[in-house]
C-alpha cells in the first residue's frame, strides 16, 4: 500500500517537474494563407521540393473535426474543445484539443502565439464531453496534404461541409461533401513550449519562399467578425 | 532762281514703328532700321525671278513693240537688220549694265553682295527612308551572320569529335542526375556526405570538385551510357572529377571470428612486392568508390563510439582499426576497417588477407546503418493533422490504449548497432557449433540412425532443427523426435515427451542430451516392439547413470521384457555408446533340486539367474532386428 502510494506521488512529482522545467509543448506558432483551387498543384509541387521526405508519396489526410463548448456557472466566456479524428486512419485515437486566445502581437512578432494542448484519446471522448455537458457548435472535414520541414508543420486542406440529412448512413455522411469555398487553407505551425520565440524567425523566412503563391501571414479573427 | 516757285523740303517722315504702347501712355518705338537693313528688306521685296531680265526684257520689248507697231503703223520697215540692231544693242546695254555692277561690287565701296537666304530644298522622304531601312537590315543582317558562323563552326567541330570526346555539358548533367552539384564562384563542387540530407549524424566533409579534363596524357572514361555490359565504351570523359586525399582508396569493413590469442593487437609488415596500382576509372565508380570510403568509415565511428560506451562482461577493446569484442569466452568478433590508400607514386599497397571474412556480418553492418539512417529521416507524419509531430505510432496509441509502465519502457529500449552484430555473431557460432556436433553424432552411429532436418523459416538471430533417431528398417515402430531452437546464446530443447530442456552454449551440453536420448530411444522402441510381439515390458529404468566409465556423456538404460506365456525373460541394458547387454532368463528352472532349506518344487518357478547373449553373433542387422529374433526365438514353445 506504501509502496502504491510511493509511486503515486513520484508520478504526480514528475509531472509538475515536467511543468515547471517547460518542456511540454503547450504553445502553438501559427501562419495561414489561402489559395485558389488552380493554383493548389504549383504550391504542392513547391512544398515537395522545399519539405523533408522528397522519396516518399504525397502525404494526404482526411479528419473530421467537431468543436464543443461549455458554459460555465456564471455565465462566462464559453470554454471550447475540439475533437478530431482521421477517417482514413482507423487505428489512430482521436485527438482532444484546446485552443486558447490568439495573441497577434505587434511587428516584431512573426508569428501568431497561442495556447493549444493537444491529448490522444480513445473512442468514447464523444460521448464522455456530452455527459459533462459540452455541446456541439459546429463539425467540419477537412481533407488535404500534409507536410514537414524540421519542426514545422505544413496542411494544405480544403474544408468540407458535412450533409446533415446523411449522416444516418452507414458511410456517416462523409461520401458526399460539398466544399465551402472555391479554395484551399495553407497553415503552418509549430508546437513548441513557451518562450521559444527563435522558431517564428524560422517560419517566417520559410513562408516568404513560398511568395507569390500564397501569403501566409498573421489573421486577426477579431477583426474579421468585426469587419465593415 | 526765280521767286515764283515755292522751295519744298524733303524730307523722309520720322515715323518709327510703334512696337508697343505701356498702360501710362508711353511709346516704345521699334527701333529704325538702319541703311544696310532698309536695303536688305527692300531687296527682298524684289523677286528677282518675277523681275529678271526676260520680264524687263518682255516689258521693253512690249513697249518697243508698241512703240514699233506704232512706229511700223507710220512708217514701213527702214532696214530687214533693224531689229536685230535693236536686239544687239539692248543685249550691249544689258551687259554694260552688268559689268558696272560687277566692278562696283569688287571694290566693295558701295555695293556689296550679300547672300539672299533661301528656303532649304524640299527632302524626298521616301527616299531617305528606303535608305534608312536598307541601313538597319545590313547591320541586323551583319550579326545573325556572324552568329550562324560560329553555330556552323561548332557544329563541325563537334560532328570531328564526337567518336572520341563527350560533351562536357551533357557529362556534367549526367553526374549531376546521380549527385548534388552546386557552383561557387568559378568552380562546380559537389557533395558526397550523407550528413543531414539522408539521415545521418555524423560529419565528414565529403566535397569534391568537378573541373574540364583538357588534353592529358591519362584519358579518362566517361561512363557507359546503357547497363548492358557488352556494349564497348569507347568515350573519353570531357570532365575530371577530384576526391579529397582522405577519401581516396577503397575501403571495406571486414568481419572475422578469432580464437583467443595472448596478445591483443598484432603488427603487420607491408612488403613492397604486393603492391598493385589500381586502374583509372569512370568518374561514376570513381565517386561511389569515395562513398563507399565515407560510409565504411561511419560504420566504423559509430561502432568505435558504442564499444566504448557498452558495458559487457569481458570489455571490448578498440585497437586502431579494429574492433575486438568477445562474443563467447574464449571466441572474439573482430570487425576491422580495412583501407586502401593510394601512397603518393600511385601505387596502393595490400593489406595481408584476412582468413575467413563474414561477408554476410558485413552486410549486416551495411544494413543497420542504413537502417539508422532511415529512422532519422524518415518521420511519420500524425494523423489526425492537428496531432503533435514527432512520437510514432505505437507511442500516441499508449495514452489511449492504457499501455502499462513496463511496455512503455519496453518500447523505448533499443539496441545499438554493436549489440546487433554481436548477437548475429553468437548466432552464427552457436549454429556452426551445433551443425559440428549433430553431423558428428549422425556419422559416429549407424544403429539408431539420426537424421537431421533445419526448418527454412529463421531470422539472423534464431534458427529451428528437427532431429530424429530411428531405426532402420523399424521407423514406424518407434521414432523418438527431439526439436532444437537454436537462439543468440543458448538452445532450447523440446523432447517428444514434452519435457523442455535448455542448453548453454557449451557443445558438450549438447553431446549430452542427444546422447541420452539414443538410449532412450533403443529402449523405448525395445518396448514398442515387445508390445508389437506380444512381450510385456515388466520395468524399465531410462536414468541409469554412467557408471565407473571415464567417459561422462550420457546415459545408460535398461528394461525387462518378460515373453507372452511367461516363461522367458528378457533383460536389456544399454549405455551411452550404444552397447547393449542381453541376458535371458528362464522359468520355471531346469536345474532345481531341492536342499536343505528350499524343499518345496514349487519355488522351481522363481526364474533362475540370467544368462548373457553373445550379441555380437545374433543375426539381425541392428539391434531392433536382432532383439525381433531373440524375442520370436524365446517365444515358441518348442525351443530351449
Amino acid at each position: 500500500m506504501a509502496m502504491a502510494q510511493q509511486t503515486v506521488n513520484t508520478a504526480i512529482d514528475s509531472l509538475t517537474a515536467a511543468l515547471k522545467s517547460n518542456i511540454i509543448p503547450n504553445q502553438e506558432y501559427f501562419l495561414q494563407g489561402s489559395i485558389l483551387d488552380s493554383s493548389v498543384e504549383v504550391l504542392l509541387h513547391r512544398l515537395r521540393g522545399l519539405c523533408d521526405n522528397v522519396d516518399t508519396n504525397l502525404e494526404t489526410f482526411h479528419d473530421h473535426e467537431m468543436c464543443f463548448s461549455i458554459r460555465g456557472p456564471n455565465n462566462t466566456q464559453p470554454l471550447q474543445l475540439r475533437v478530431r479524428r482521421s477517417l482514413d486512419h482507423n487505428g489512430m485515437p482521436m485527438q482532444l484539443r484546446y485552443i486558447g486566445q490568439p495573441e497577434i502581437g505587434d511587428k516584431s512578432r512573426p508569428t501568431v502565439l497561442r495556447n493549444s494542448i493537444d491529448i490522444g484519446t480513445s473512442n468514447t471522448v464523444v460521448e464522455f464531453l456530452t455527459e459533462l455537458g459540452c455541446r456541439k457548435d459546429f463539425e467540419y472535414s477537412a481533407k488535404g496534404y500534409m507536410f514537414r520541414k524540421g519542426r514545422m508543420k505544413i496542411t494544405v486542406f480544403k474544408v468540407f461541409k458535412i450533409d446533415e440529412t446523411r449522416k444516418m448512413m452507414s458511410s456517416g455522411g462523409f461520401d458526399a461533401l460539398s466544399p465551402l469555398t472555391h479554395s484551399y487553407l495553407v497553415e503552418l505551425s509549430v508546437l513548441a513550449p513557451s518562450g521559444q520565440d527563435a522558431i517564428a524567425d524560422d517560419m517566417r523566412c520559410f513562408a516568404e519562399q513560398l511568395r507569390p503563391l500564397v501569403q501566409l501571414e498573421k489573421i486577426d479573427y477579431k477583426r474579421l467578425v468585426h469587419g465593415p | 532762281m526765280s521767286t515764283n516757285s515755292t522751295s519744298i523740303a524733303m524730307e523722309a517722315p520720322v515715323e518709327m514703328q510703334i512696337q508697343e504702347i505701356a498702360f501710362d501712355g508711353q511709346e516704345t518705338y521699334a527701333p529704325s532700321l538702319s541703311m544696310s537693313e532698309n536695303l536688305t528688306k527692300l531687296a527682298q521685296k524684289i523677286d528677282f525671278a518675277k523681275c529678271g531680265p526676260e520680264e524687263v526684257n518682255k516689258e521693253i520689248t512690249e513697249i518697243d513693240r508698241n512703240e514699233d507697231e506704232a512706229e511700223q503703223s507710220t512708217a514701213p520697215p527702214l532696214w530687214p537688220w533693224d531689229s536685230v540692231r535693236n536686239k544687239l544693242r539692248n543685249a550691249l546695254t544689258e551687259v554694260s549694265v552688268l559689268s558696272d555692277l560687277l566692278t562696283i561690287a569688287k571694290g566693295k565701296k558701295y555695293v556689296v553682295l550679300d547672300p539672299v537666304p533661301q528656303d532649304p530644298p524640299e527632302p524626298k522622304p521616301a527616299m531617305m527612308m528606303v535608305w534608312a531601312r536598307k541601313k538597319s537590315f545590313a547591320g541586323a543582317a551583319s550579326v545573325l551572320f556572324s552568329g550562324a558562323e560560329r553555330l556552323k563552326n561548332s557544329l563541325i567541330e563537334a560532328q570531328k569529335n564526337r567518336s572520341t570526346t563527350a560533351d562536357f555539358h551533357i557529362e556534367l548533367l549526367r553526374l549531376r542526375q546521380n549527385f548534388r552539384l552546386k557552383k561557387v564562384n568559378n568552380t562546380i563542387i559537389g557533395d558526397l556526405s550523407y550528413y543531414r540530407s539522408s539521415g545521418s549524424k555524423h560529419f565528414h566533409r565529403g566535397t569534391f570538385e568537378v573541373t574540364k579534363s583538357e588534353d592529358e596524357p591519362d584519358k579518362l572514361l566517361s561512363p557507359p551510357c546503357s547497363p548492358n555490359p557488352n556494349s564497348a565504351n569507347k568515350l573519353t570523359s570531357a570532365l575530371r572529377v577530384t576526391v579529397p586525399g582522405e577519401l581516396q582508396g577503397i575501403a571495406s569493413i571486414k568481419v572475422y571470428f578469432q580464437k583467443d590469442q595472448d596478445s591483443l593487437c598484432s603488427s603487420n609488415l607491408n612488403t613492397p612486392d604486393t603492391a598493385f596500382s589500381i586502374p583509372e576509372i569512370d568518374w561514376q565508380r570513381k565517386l561511389e568508390v569515395a562513398q563507399n570510403v565515407l560510409f565504411c568509415k561511419e560504420i566504423f565511428n559509430q561502432l568505435a563510439k558504442e564499444a566504448v560506451q557498452l558495458q559487457s562482461p569481458i570489455p571490448h577493446v578498440v585497437v586502431g582499426n579494429q574492433i575486438l569484442a568477445s562474443i563467447f569466452p574464449g571466441v572474439q568478433l573482430v570487425i576491422c576497417l580495412s583501407h586502401m590508400e593510394m601512397s603518393t607514386d600511385g601505387k596502393a599497397s595490400l593489406p595481408p588477407p584476412i582468413p575467413r571474412h563474414d561477408q554476410v556480418l558485413e552486410h549486416t553492418l551495411h544494413q543497420l546503418l542504413r537502417e539508422l539512417h532511415e529512422k532519422n529521416a524518415h518521420y511519420l507524419l500524425p494523423h489526425p493533422a492537428s496531432a503533435p509531430l514527432g512520437p510514432s505510432r505505437k507511442r500516441s496509441c499508449a495514452g489511449p490504449y492504457a499501455m502499462d509502465r513496463e511496455e512503455f519502457v519496453e518500447m523505448t529500449e533499443s539496441q545499438t548497432m554493436l549489440e546487433q552484430v554481436i548477437q548475429q555473431a553468437q548466432h552464427t557460432q552457436l549454429r556452426d557449433r551445433t551443425l559440428c556436433i549433430l553431423d558428428k553424432l549422425a556419422t559416429q552411429y549407424k544403429d539408431p540412425l539420426i537424421s537431421v532436418h533445419w526448418l527454412w523459416l529463421n531470422s539472423p538471430t534464431y534458427a529451428c532443427i528437427k532431429v530424429t533417431i530411428f531405426a532402420q528398417g523399424y521407423d514406424e515402430i518407434y521414432r523418438n523426435l527431439v526439436i532444437i531452437h537454436v537462439h543468440d546464446t543458448y538452445l532450447k530443447c523440446i523432447s517428444r515427451d514434452g519435457k523442455v530442456v535448455q542448453l548453454s552454449y557449451e557443445s558438450m551440453e549438447l553431446k549430452n542430451y542427444i546422447l541420452c536420448q539414443i538410449c532412450r530411444h533403443q529402449i523405448m522402441a525395445v518396448q514398442y516392439l515387445a508390445k508389437a510381439m506380444g512381450w510385456q515390458c515388466v520395468a524399465n529404468s531410462f536414468n541409469l547413470g554412467s557408471g565407473t566409465l571415464v567417459e561422462t556423456f550420457g546415459n545408460a538404460s535398461s528394461c525387462i521384457l518378460v515373453s507372452p506365456v511367461g516363461d522367458r525373460l528378457i533383460s536389456i541394458h544399454c549405455d551411452q555408446n550404444s552397447r547393449v547387454q542381453v541376458s535371458v532368463a528362464q522359468t520355471p528352472r531346469k536345474d532345481f533340486f531341492p536342499g536343505q532349506l528350499v524343499k518345496e518344487r514349487k519355488w522351481e518357478n522363481l526364474g533362475n539367474s540370467f544368462k548373457e547373449v553373445q550379441w555380437e553373433k545374433m543375426i539381425g542387422k541392428n539391434f531392433l532386428g536382432k532383439m525381433e529374433l531373440l524375442m520370436t526365438s524365446l517365444t515358441s514353445s518348442w525351443m530351449q
